[in-house]
């Protein structure tokens, strides 16, 4: 089923293209399969989940667009075109049939009403990109269902389009690695409760009590975030970005903790340290032992390949860079490029086909350009 | 364009019809004396004479933009208007933050309703532009046109203080960004949002007088903050301190 469909119905709200792509949560043993449409309207994208009927397979679900508030639900049947004529999808489609997905979809609460229809045109773009979420999945500002850097949101990552994901990691006054963006506690990113300053100021145990992020959640340790990543999503790569000052050996030793872990777990899964700046740099220069410890570095070519750091990261309003990128490449270096949401520039760093992955905070719309890119 | 967003732009050419009301309206008035006293107050300067403005407009940030940093961005804020006709003038203004700038040229036409109450109605188009070249961060540039037709209904209180209310329909026209060799241009008439302008003018020292006031601003971009690359389609609020000298 996964592919890049033609919009017939419902492409002046979603485009003439989408790319469906199907991602897994795992809960112990148990597994959910979810089905994501990735739009070139508005980083637009659909999660929707399957259940079979008794002659056809039903996906059921909401849409989102995540550069305003528009939302709505959506029910869509999976069928199948034999010689012209639409029947039930039995799970297997011979050879000359195409898949055809109709269903209705809404706005709000209300219920579908609006016909869409998808025809399968192409397999999806198969050239290794790397997708990366920002803030573990999404930015608290686009009004997701999860808090930014938060476990729900790790989990909700995947289904965003996300191959990978980066969390910021601070210490709280007991030296806990936890994940949160702000300098400060403030309510962008927390529910009301009286507590002011740094988080670095607050014990974790007294976060734990006290703070709820705003959709709920706990601030989550970074070894639940990484249990998180490694035991319930297909994520592939995790970059840890580096908002603390101080000593860097706790968060190394729950790097090489959670990589050995993905191991043992059969996961194809790599965990950074990102080095964004020269206070970060020094931390790692610091360290005692630099073994099992892949690290990316945000600052200039010369201190990349100073430090043996196998990516590099530069922001994405230095432009493409091409004469660096290439030459870093050569030199066997991964390259991604921070932190770009502007879908025409998205589209156009795709086209050029020369950064490895992109870091985002409209996942879908990489996943878009990419999954469609021919 | 979104049914929301076309009943938003009904609302805003709502808000400035009303406010354009008294242009309708025969009222018998007499001029008021002082012409150079006042930039915003909806009177024009004296035909073939220029009334200049200088002072600083503080922006603050949207914190879906910044988030916890809410910046307040000062610009040098320059006003010029010469008068054309008894009733029509010229309304320029340049604002600079040096690595980024906004030049409005416009036309306004005032008139007085009553002694004391005066409208005009105008209409200006800005170019504003910036660059920004900082290494290991940005090799940026973006530059566009922007208009808004304007309403302001001008109030003569005691004292000689004179109480202004402005409201704008910003359209945006043109952007081009670029980063490095990339550029992306969009050059489609959208409307941005709208804003209402507040302002006192009043005697400071001597026979120096002052602008002082508030705007407020709600819209999908704004060019002070094009370097952020704003990607929300949904309207921010802007709002911005004025303060400055007429000269």
């Amino acid at each position: 089923m996964e592919g890049v469909y033609v919009v017939s119905d419902g492409s002046t709200q979603f485009g003439s293209e989408v790319a469906l792509k199907w991602s897994y949560l795992l809960e112990g043993t148990d597994s959910t399969h979810y089905l994501s449409v990735f739009t070139g309207i508005d980083a637009a994208y659909f999660n929707l989940e399957g259940s079979a009927q008794t002659d056809s397979l039903v996906m059921n679900g909401y849409w989102r667009k995540l550069v305003n508030a528009d939302i709505g639900l959506a029910r869509l049947v999976v069928q199948a075109k034999h010689n012209g004529r639409l029947q039930a999808f039995t799970g297997k489609l011979p050879v000359g049939d195409s898949l055809v997905i109709k269903g209705l979809y809404g706005a709000g609460k209300d219920a579908p009403t609006q016909p869409l229809t998808l025809q399968y045109a192409r397999p999806l773009n198969k050239r290794p990109f790397s997708i990366m979420a920002h803030r573990s999945g999404g930015r608290t500002a686009d009004l997701l269902p999860a808090s930014e850097n938060s476990v729900a949101i790790i989990k909700l990552a995947s289904r965003l389009g996300a191959t990978g994901i980066e969390m910021d990691v601070r210490y709280t006054k007991d030296g806990v690695p936890v994940l949160y963006h702000d300098n400060t506690l403030n309510l962008r990113l927390i529910q009301k409760n009286g507590l002011t300053g740094s988080l670095e100021s607050y014990t974790y145990k007294q976060l734990s009590a006290l703070v709820r992020l705003v959709n709920g959640e706990k601030i989550p340790t970074l070894e639940e975030a990484l249990e998180a990543v490694v035991y319930n999503t297909d994520l592939t790569f995790v970059w840890l970005d580096t908002k603390y000052a101080g000593p860097m050996e706790p968060v190394q030793a729950i790097q090489q903790k959670y990589n050995q872990k993905a191991k043992q777990a059969g996961r194809d899964l790599t965990i950074v340290i990102g080095l964004p700046t020269t206070d970060a740099l020094d931390s790692y220069k610091a360290l005692e032992s630099k073994a099992n410890t892949p690290i990316l570095c945000e600052l200039d070519t010369a201190i990349t390949r100073s430090i043996g750091a196998g990516i590099w990261a530069p922001r994405w309003t230095l432009g493409p860079q091409t004469d660096e990128v290439l030459a870093m490449k050569a030199q066997g270096r991964t390259v991604y490029v921070w932190t770009l949401d502007e879908p025409t520039f998205i589209e156009k760093f795709i086209n050029q086909n020369r950064f490895d992955g992109i870091l985002s905070n409209y996942s879908p719309v990489v996943a878009f350009y990419h999954y469609t890119e021919q | 364009m979104t049914t929301v967003r076309r009943k938003r732009i009904r609302g805003y050419l709502f808000v400035v019809f009303l406010l354009g009301i008294p242009f309708f309206a025969s009222a018998q008035s007499a001029e008021s004396k002082p012409r150079k006293s006042e930039i915003y107050f909806p009177q024009a300067p004296l035909p073939h004479t220029w009334r200049n403005s200088l002072g600083l407009v503080f922006t603050t940030t949207p914190p879906e933009l910044t988030e916890e940093v809410r910046v307040s961005v000062p610009a040098i804020d320059l006003n010029f208007q010469r008068g054309l006709t008894k009733r029509l003038f010229f309304a320029g203004r340049f604002q600079t933050q040096f690595v980024q700038n906004n030049l409005s040229l416009g036309l306004r036409w005032a008139r007085p309703i009553t002694d004391r109450l005066a409208v005009s109605a105008g209409y200006d188009v800005s170019g504003w532009g910036g660059a920004l070249e900082i290494k290991d961060v940005f090799s940026s540039q973006a530059y566009g046109l922007e208009s808004m037709p304007n309403v302001s209904v001008g109030y003569r209180l005691k004292n000689d203080l004179r109480l202004t209310v402005k409201s704008e329909v910003i359209l945006d026209h043109y952007y081009r960004s670029e980063v490095g060799t990339l550029a992306i241009v969009r050059d489609r008439l959208q409307v941005n949002g709208f804003a209402f302008t507040i302002v006192l003018e009043q005697p400071f020292y001597h026979q120096r007088y002052v602008s002082a006031g508030f705007r407020a601003a709600y819209s999908n971009f704004n060019w002070q903050l094009w370097s952020l690359y704003d990607t929300f389609d949904r309207n921010l609020f802007y709002p911005q301190l004025i303060f400055a000298f007429i000269l």
